[in-house]
C-alpha cells in the first residue's frame, strides 16, 4: 500500500500553495525524511519530507502547479505500484485559481497546432499563471484583501511565482489610488494614468477607459518558401539593374474574343476556356522571338549573357505558400489552347504544392498579372537572371478622340515591363512593348497569323 | 548667470526662492520695498490677524460674565495693539530674511524691469537668469466712485493699518473678506462701523447660511451692513449711497476703506516685451504656473487664481519644482479660504451651488454647532454651523465650510480629505479628539 505524500498547511490561513519544484524524480528511491519537492506560499518557501521509505511512484502535482492544502500531491510506494486511488480528485469544491491554471493551459496548448511552445507534457509550460481566461492567477491572501480594500485583482502585475498576483501586489495598487478613485474604479472599471494626486496618487479624475486588450504582435516564422523568395528578391534587386517601363494595348480585340470563348464553352464543356491571361501571354511569346535581347538571362559576376531562341515562359502564381513561378517550356511554339492548358495545369499544381521542383528553373522570361486585382501599374521584380518580366494591370476605360471631335472610351491593358538596363536598354524595350501592344490590340490578327 | 531670477518678495516669491535655495539652484529675488514678506507680511495677512486677535480677546473679556468673568475697567490700548503688531511683523520679517541667507538667496531693493528673455535691470545693473518667476502680486481696486481718488480720508488695507489712532466712526466699503475683518475688528474695539456691499450676501463666495451666520454675529457685534447697495460717492469721509429699497442715504464716517478687491500687478515692469499672455488682467498659468513664455513663471496674486498667501506658497513651490526638473502639479481643489471675524468662517472646497453649476450630483448636509459638546460648553448664543457637501455616488467629500471659533484650524483637516478624496465612510473611520469642536467634521457627514 503506496503512502500518499501530502500538501501541508503551513499556517491557519493558507488555502493552497504552490508546487515550485520535486527534488526527486518519478519512479526514484527515496528514504524516509528526504525532502522530495519544496512549495510555496505569498511569505515564504517550505520543503516536503517523504513520509516514508520507498519509490516516488508519481508526482500528482507538476512543477509550478498550484494544490489545496492537505491534498495528495505524490505517492510513496513500491516501483510501479499502481496508486491511482490515491489520486487527488479534480474537482475539489472549493476550486482554487491555481489548480484550474495547471489543468486549462494544457488543453489549449493541444487544441493550437501553430503554438510556439514545445509538447504539452512540458510542466514548464503548463505552469504559466495564466488562468484559460487570459488572467493572472491570483492568491486567496489576495483576493481577500483586494475585496477588503476594493481592489480588482485580476488586472495587475503579479510578482509571485509565475506572475501570480500576491498580497503585497494588491496593497501596491490599492496605496496608488484615492479611496474615491478606487471605488470609481470598482464601478466602472477604468484604470489610473498619470495619478496627479497628493503623494502621487491616482484622483478619480486620472481614471481613463482602459485600452482595448491590445493583441501583441504576432512574431511569424519565415517558412523555408518564403525564405528564399525573400533571398531572390534581395538578389534580383541587388545584381540587376531595374528599370520598368509602363504602356497600354487597346484590350478590344482581346474582350470581344473572350466574349466568344465564353459563349463557346456555355454551348459546349469541351472547349478551351481561354482566359485574358492566357491570350496576353500568347501575344508576348509570339512577339519575343522577333526580340530576342529580352529573351536572355545575364549573370553579372560572370559578365555572361545568354539569348535563347525558345521562350520558356515563367508564369508567376499566387499560392498559399508565396509567389511561385513555374515554367512552360517552348511556348513560343505552342497554339493558343495548348498554351490556354499548359498555363492552367502548371498553375494547378503549383497552388496544390505537387509542382516538380525541376519545373520552377529554366525560365527565360516571365509573365506576372495583377490585372484582376485591380492594380493599375507596377514594376515587378526580376526573375533573376532573366533580363526582363512582363507586369499585366488591370483594364481601364480610358478616353479616346473619336476622329469626330468627341471622345470615345477604350478599353486599355495596362503594361508594365521591367527590363535589366545593365544588358536591355531602354528603346529596344519600349520597342517590344510596342510591338507587344500592337499584338494585343489586334489579337484577332495574330491570332490567324498563328493559325496559318 | 543666475538659475532663478524672481520678481516680488512676497509669499510666492520669497518661499520660491527658499525652495531653489534648498534645490542648490542660486537664485536672485528682487523686492521694490526694503522690507521682504509683501503684502501679506506688511500690510495683509499679519497685522490684520493680528489685530483681529487683540480686538476679539477685548470684545470676549468685556462678554465673559457668562463664563464668570467680570471684567471692569477694561480698555482698548490702540497703541499697544500697534506695537505688538509691529513686533510680531518685525519678527517675521526678520525670519524671511534669515530664510534668503541660509537659502544663498541674493537680495536686491528696487523696481525690476524684464528687458528680454532672462534678463532684468535693477538700479542700472542688468542680471541673467535661466528661468524668470513673476510673483508681483496685487494691489487695492479703486472702483469709479466719485470721490475716492485724490481723498486722503480714503483707505486701504495698508493705509488703515497704518494709523496711530483708530477712527471712531468707520465706512466699509465691500463686505468680503477683507471688509468682514476690518468690520470685525473695528466693532469688537467699540468702534462704529457701516458696510455697504453690493451683493446680496457679505463673505464674498462663501455658503449663503454661513454667511448669514457671520453677518448676524457681527451685527450683534454692532456692525451696520446695507446690502444690494450702491455707493455713488464719496465726500470726504462721508458715503452717499442708494440703498436696496433704492433709498438715498448717507453715512458721515471719520474713514472709508475701500475693500472691493484686488486687482493683479501686470503692467509697468516689462511684461508685455516678453510676450506674456497677461490677458483679463492677470498672468495666465497653467497647473505647473507655466505662462505661455518658456522658462517664465508666474506665482502667486498676480495670477488671479486664488488670492491668498498659502495658495502663492504652493503655486511658488511648483514653479520651482517644475522648472528643476520635478513635475509638481498646483491642484485647486483643497485651498481654504478662512474669514478671520469672530466668529471665524472657514471654507474648503465647492460650494453647494459651485458644485450643481458644474452638474455634479450632490448631497448635502448641515449641523448646527450647539449639537457640539466643545462648542456648547464655549459660547453663550453665538450661532455655529457646518455645512458639508458630497458627492452623490460615491460620497466623497468635496466641499466643508464652517463658521464657529476654531474654524480656521479645523479646515486644513477638511483639505487633507478632500486631496485625498476620503468618502464620508473613510471619514467615519477617522478619530477626532472629544471634545473639540472639530469633531463637527465628522458629525456633519450624518446627515448624508
Amino acid at each position: 500500500m503506496a503512502t500518499p505524500v501530502q500538501m501541508p498547511q503551513p499556517g491557519n490561513t493558507v488555502e493552497e500553495c504552490l508546487l515550485v519544484e520535486w527534488a526527486v524524480p518519478e519512479g526514484k528511491p527515496v528514504t524516509k525524511g528526504q525532502v522530495v519537492c519544496t512549495i510555496e506560499t505569498d511569505k515564504a518557501t517550505f520543503e516536503v519530507e517523504s513520509p516514508a521509505d520507498g519509490t516516488l511512484v508519481r508526482q500528482f502535482v507538476s512543477a509550478g502547479e498550484v494544490a489545496p492544502v492537505l491534498t495528495t500531491i505524490g505517492a510513496v510506494g513500491e516501483p510501479g505500484e499502481d496508486v491511482s486511488d490515491l489520486a487527488p480528485t479534480s474537482a475539489a469544491p472549493s476550486q482554487p485559481a491555481g489548480r484550474k491554471a495547471a489543468k486549462e493551459p494544457k488543453k489549449e496548448m493541444r487544441e493550437e497546432p501553430r503554438a510556439e511552445s514545445p509538447a504539452p507534457q512540458d510542466p514548464q509550460s503548463a505552469a504559466s499563471a495564466q488562468r484559460a481566461d487570459g488572467r493572472r492567477a491570483v492568491s486567496p491572501r489576495a483576493r481577500k484583501l483586494a475585496a477588503r480594500l476594493g481592489v480588482d485583482p485580476t488586472g495587475l502585475q503579479g510578482s509571485g511565482p509565475q506572475g501570480r498576483v500576491v498580497s503585497d501586489d494588491v496593497q501596491a495598487a490599492a496605496g496608488r489610488l484615492t479611496p474615491l478613485a478606487r471605488a470609481e474604479q470598482a464601478a466602472t472599471g477604468r484604470t489610473a494614468q498619470a495619478p496627479s494626486g497628493l503623494g502621487g496618487r491616482a484622483r478619480a479624475r486620472d481614471l481613463v477607459e482602459a485600452a482595448p486588450q491590445e493583441a501583441p504582435p504576432e512574431e511569424i516564422p519565415l517558412t523555408q518558401i518564403r525564405a528564399r523568395i525573400a533571398e531572390r528578391m534581395r538578389a534580383s534587386l541587388a545584381q540587376h539593374a531595374q528599370l520598368t517601363l509602363h504602356g497600354s494595348a487597346d484590350a478590344t480585340a482581346l474582350l470581344a474574343l473572350r466574349r466568344r470563348f465564353k459563349e463557346a464553352r456555355s454551348a459546349d464543356e469541351e472547349a478551351p476556356n481561354v482566359t485574358l491571361n492566357a491570350m496576353i501571354c500568347a501575344a508576348a511569346v509570339w512577339t519575343l522571338p522577333a526580340f530576342p535581347e529580352l529573351n536572355a538571362t545575364f549573370d553579372p559576376e560572370a559578365e555572361k549573357l545568354v539569348r535563347y531562341s525558345q521562350v520558356h515562359l515563367g508564369v508567376a502564381v499566387d499560392t498559399d505558400r508565396g509567389l511561385m513561378v513555374p515554367v512552360v517550356r517552348n511556348a513560343h511554339a505552342m497554339r493558343l489552347s495548348e498554351l490556354t492548358g499548359a498555363i492552367a495545369q502548371t498553375a494547378a499544381e503549383a497552388r496544390s504544392g505537387a509542382i516538380d521542383p525541376d519545373r520552377l528553373y529554366g525560365g527565360t522570361f516571365t509573365i506576372t498579372n495583377l490585372g484582376a486585382l485591380g492594380v493599375e501599374r507596377f514594376t515587378p521584380v526580376l526573375n533573376s537572371p532573366q533580363v526582363s518580366i512582363l507586369g499585366v494591370c488591370a483594364i481601364e476605360e480610358r478616353p479616346v478622340p473619336d476622329g469626330a471631335g468627341g471622345v470615345r472610351f477604350q478599353p486599355a491593358l495596362g503594361l508594365s515591363l521591367t527590363i535589366d538596363h545593365q544588358v536591355v536598354d531602354g528603346a529596344p524595350a519600349a520597342r517590344f512593348l510596342q510591338a507587344l501592344a500592337q499584338s494585343i490590340g489586334t489579337f484577332d490578327f495574330a491570332l490567324a497569323q498563328q493559325a496559318v | 548667470m543666475y538659475d532663478l531670477i524672481i520678481i516680488g518678495g512676497g509669499p510666492a516669491g520669497y518661499v520660491a526662492a527658499e525652495q531653489a535655495g534648498g534645490l542648490g539652484k542660486k537664485a536672485l529675488l528682487v523686492e521694490r520695498d526694503p522690507h521682504l514678506g509683501g503684502v501679506c507680511l506688511n500690510t495683509g495677512c499679519i497685522p490684520t490677524k493680528t489685530m483681529l486677535h487683540c480686538a476679539t480677546l477685548y470684545a470676549n473679556a468685556s462678554e465673559g460674565d457668562a463664563f464668570g468673568v467680570h471684567a471692569e475697567e477694561l480698555r482698548f490700548d490702540y497703541a499697544a495693539v500697534r506695537k505688538h503688531v509691529d513686533k510680531t511683523v518685525d519678527r517675521l520679517r526678520k525670519g524671511v530674511r534669515a530664510l534668503m541667507r541660509q537659502n544663498k538667496v541674493d537680495v536686491k531693493v528696487g523696481d525690476a524691469r524684464i528687458t528680454g528673455r532672462g534678463k532684468i535691470r535693477v538700479n542700472d545693473e542688468t542680471y541673467e537668469g535661466e528661468h524668470l518667476l513673476v510673483c508681483t502680486g496685487s494691489r487695492p481696486y479703486l472702483p469709479p466712485i466719485d470721490g475716492l481718488k485724490n481723498n486722503d480720508r480714503v483707505l486701504t488695507n495698508a493705509d488703515i493699518l497704518a494709523l496711530d489712532e483708530m477712527p471712531d466712526r468707520l465706512a466699509i466699503i465691500g463686505a468680503g473678506i477683507i471688509g468682514c475683518e476690518f468690520a470685525c475688528l473695528y466693532a469688537c474695539a467699540g468702534k462704529e462701523v457701516v458696510v455697504v456691499e453690493m451683493l446680496d450676501h457679505v463673505g464674498g463666495d462663501t455658503e449663503p447660511e454661513l454667511a448669514k451666520v457671520m453677518q448676524k454675529e457681527l451685527h450683534k457685534r454692532g456692525v451696520t451692513f446695507h446690502l444690494q447697495a450702491t455707493v455713488n460717492e464719496v465726500d470726504g469721509a462721508t458715503i452717499k449711497f442708494q440703498d436696496k429699497k433704492g433709498k438715498e442715504r448717507t453715512f458721515e464716517a471719520d474713514a472709508v476703506l475701500v475693500a472691493t478687491g484686488r486687482s493683479a500687478n501686470t503692467e509697468g515692469f516689462g511684461l508685455e516685451d516678453l510676450g506674456v499672455d497677461a490677458h483679463d488682467g492677470r498672468i495666465q498659468v497653467d497647473d505647473r504656473a507655466r505662462t505661455n513664455v518658456p522658462g517664465a513663471y508666474a506665482a502667486g496674486d498676480v495670477t488671479g487664481r486664488q488670492p491668498f498667501a498659502h495658495f502663492a506658497y504652493r503655486q511658488g513651490t511648483v514653479a520651482v519644482q517644475h522648472m528643476f526638473g520635478q513635475d509638481a502639479i498646483c491642484r485647486e481643489d483643497a485651498v481654504p479660504a478662512v474669514i478671520y471675524t469672530d466668529p471665524e468662517l472657514a471654507s474648503v472646497g465647492l460650494t453647494e451651488a459651485e458644485a450643481r453649476e458644474q452638474g455634479r450630483e450632490v448631497k448635502t448636509a448641515k449641523f448646527p454647532l450647539t449639537n457640539n459638546g466643545r462648542y456648547l460648553a464655549e459660547t453663550r448664543g453665538q450661532r455655529g454651523l457646518a455645512k458639508a457637501v458630497v458627492g452623490a455616488q460615491h460620497g466623497e467629500l468635496l466641499g466643508m465650510h464652517i463658521v464657529a471659533p476654531h474654524a480656521s484650524e479645523m479646515i486644513a483637516t477638511a483639505a487633507v480629505m478632500i486631496e485625498t478624496e476620503l468618502r464620508a465612510p473613510d471619514i467615519r473611520e477617522l478619530i477626532f479628539p472629544h471634545p473639540t469642536i472639530s469633531e463637527a467634521l465628522r458629525d456633519v457627514l450624518h446627515g448624508v
